[in-house]
């Protein structure tokens, strides 16, 4: 990696960190000891309903671009066997590699700014839904499969009549997962300038103003339980089968 | 094997021949073949069935059909066309299809799972709906049970409806892989007979494949026994099979006891009764007494004027002059013609009697059959096998 790609890099990123910072002073005189501070939570809830909508965004779409993604490769994997192996690999790769390391090492290509947030959070989200998508079309009965092309469906009317609609417990469990982890790595988009709830955590002074950062971080939790609630509804509303009193 | 056989495709029974013509599968890197130059015709509407020792080649032969596996060479004709006229998946929506694990789809209804084939053929819904109504009462299903799913039925209703399930589209022939295979003992001879009896019916050319003679047997009109390197020992008839076994190996698959499985085959009609000496309430007791000398069965049995039989009469009911209304015997078991043979022995060993009368329809006397007579036809050549079988035999 060239050390001046980096530099160039940390510049550009410092440019929108820095440009993100209120320059108003810490409102709350906190005393040391004081965690929480309620008189600035209720005069300054509204400061964080642009980047709650931004870190909605973000999630929303780096899930849908990683969910796109993973299930085309899993389906690839899937028709063709030896892809298996080093699609894993490849998933695994790209999750290993450090977020702020990745928004650099993407900031040459595509800039500041939202669109890289979302390629990266979409990076992160392929590895658990490539592997639950995986799991979920190894999990179909072989005796379903036997039965299916023995009725003369054809290998594609297999896939999205048969073996799919089997796989969505285990395609949605991945989602679920996926998604809850993006709201929390899209914390840090905003040092490539993206915005979201991580303008509230780690803007200017907030680390060491509690409340912001409790406020921000509550938002978050509640979306990561409001998006698994969701998901786990559209998974109940796909799997009617699922929840029938066995014989 | 005549060469012109009559296929009845497109009759309305709907079902055709199936031939083999020196059909081989060959896999890969396996010098034996998994089914060698197989040559046998099912005809239209028979149930074969394709037995043999586990890796006989007996699915593989069985799934070349609906190509499932892809024959290395030969053919294998369905009426006059070859399996090979068609895609795979056309060819199987015209071929019925029954495997052990049933393999139903979790996520249909049973009326989904029923209507799978004709979703595929395009039927319309109301078609397919109708049809599957129809079918679940065929295979003695509650038709209610159309809108649950496959997790709420028990082993033997999910099995009906993999049966319900390969009829949709009414095919020209079926494949049924041990359908009743992983059903309990019960509840698989309860499938059976009522696939035998909706054979009846329907009459479809079956190509069946089962490990277990005895199911064999029972199901088929014409057996295929299979050995080892995909070839046919044997194929015959059931009772040709038990009364003429082509060789050791079929000797020994069919079994020690394979007389007595050809009881199972027969009924009473098939077999030459004796005559009872008859005896009439009020008859002279010196008539009966002729009747006896030189007659098979000791005893003379005393009937009503319609010729049903009333009871057996014994030594002291021939001492008065007239023959008495109670006979002194009782009737014993009571045997129909239509009965089948290994039934009747039972009924007779049950009944701890040497004598049985057999009567027709209308309950009028028609002979007597004797643990001597099923004896005697268990030890005739033809159904003689070994003799340290027939030893053991609780038979004479």
């Amino acid at each position: 990696m060239a050390s001046p790609v980096l530099v160039a890099a940390a510049g550009e990123v410092g440019k929108g960190f820095f440009h993100e910072r209120t320059s108003e002073s810490l409102p709350c005189q906190a005393k040391p000891d004081e965690v929480f501070c309620f008189d600035w939570a209720r005069d300054h809830i509204d400061r964080f309903g642009t980047p709650a909508l931004q870190h909605i965004e973000l999630v929303v779409f780096s899930v849908l671009l990683g969910f796109v993604v993973a299930f085309a490769l899993a389906l690839l994997a899937h028709r063709q066997g030896w892809l298996r192996p080093p699609l894993l690999a490849l998933t695994g790769v790209l999750y290993t590699i450090p977020s702020i390391a990745f928004f650099f090492l993407l900031l040459p290509i595509t800039g500041l700014g939202r669109d890289t947030a979302i390629i990266v959070l979409a990076a992160y989200t392929l590895q658990i839904i490539y592997r639950n998508t995986m799991l979920g079309l190894a999990n179909v009965p072989d005796s379903v499969k036997d039965a299916a092309r023995g009725m003369g469906l054809t290998e594609r009317q297999l896939l999205w009549r048969v073996e799919l609609p089997l796989a969505t417990p285990e395609i949605i469990a991945g989602l679920r997962i996926a998604t809850v982890s993006t709201v929390a790595i899209a914390t840090l988009a905003v040092f490539i300038g993206a915005g979201g709830l991580g303008t509230q955590i780690y803007g200017s002074g907030n680390l060491t103003f509690p409340t912001s950062v409790i406020i921000a971080g509550g938002i978050g939790i509640l979306m990561a339980f409001v998006f698994d609630g969701l998901l786990l509804l559209a998974q109940r509303a796909t799997t009617p089968w699922r929840r029938v009193r066995p014989a | 094997m005549p060469s012109d056989e009559v296929t009845e495709r497109g009759s309305s029974s709907g079902a055709s021949a199936v031939r083999y013509a020196g059909a081989t599968k060959r896999y890969p890197g396996s010098a034996k073949a998994a089914v060698d130059e197989l040559t046998l015709e099912v005809p239209a509407g028979e149930i074969c069935v394709l037995v043999g020792p586990s890796g006989c080649g007996k699915t593989t032969a069985m799934r070349m059909v609906n190509r499932m596996v892809e024959p290395s060479a030969g053919d294998i004709l369905i009426g006059e066309r070859s399996v090979r006229e068609r895609s795979p998946a056309q060819l199987r929506r015209e071929i019925g299809y029954v495997i052990q694990q049933i393999g139903l789809f979790p996520h249909r209804t049973i009326e989904q799972n029923i209507g799978a084939v004709p979703q595929l053929l395009g039927w319309k819904k109301e078609r397919t709906s109708a049809r599957a109504a129809e079918l679940l009462e065929l295979v003695g299903l509650d038709p209610d049970l159309a809108g649950r799913y496959p997790a709420q039925l028990s082993g033997g209703q999910q099995q009906r409806v993999g049966v319900a399930r390969a009829l949709a589209a009414d095919p020209l022939v079926m494949l049924m892989d041990e359908p009743f295979g992983a059903i309990d003992p019960i509840n698989r001879e309860r499938l059976q007979n009522e696939f035998l009896r909706l054979q009846a019916e329907i009459g479809k050319t079956v190509l069946f494949v089962t490990h277990d003679i005895d199911e064999a047997i029972k199901m088929g009109d014409r057996i295929a026994i299979m050995r080892e390197g995909g070839k046919v020992a044997q194929y015959a008839t059931p009772a040709e099979l038990l009364m003429d076994p082509a060789d050791e190996f079929v000797e020994d698959f069919v079994g020690a006891d394979r007389a007595l499985k050809r009881l199972a085959l027969m009924r009473v009609a098939d077999i030459d009764l004796w005559e009872a000496p008859l005896a009439h309430v009020g008859q002279a007791t010196g008539e009966v007494r002729a009747k006896l000398s030189g007659a098979e069965v000791p005893y003379p049995l005393l009937v009503d004027s319609e010729r049903r039989p009333l009871g057996w009469l014994s030594e002291r009911d021939l001492e008065g002059a007239q023959v008495p209304a109670r006979p002194d015997s009782p009737l014993g078991p009571l045997l129909d013609r239509d009965d089948v043979m290994r039934d009747a022995l039972a009924d007779l060993l049950q009944g701890e009697a040497q004598y049985a009368a057999v009567v027709d329809h209308e309950g009028r006397i028609d002979g007597v059959l004797s643990v001597e007579i099923i004896s005697e036809f268990l030890g005739s050549p033809a159904a003689k096998t070994e003799e340290h079988s027939a030893t053991e035999r609780p038979h004479g």
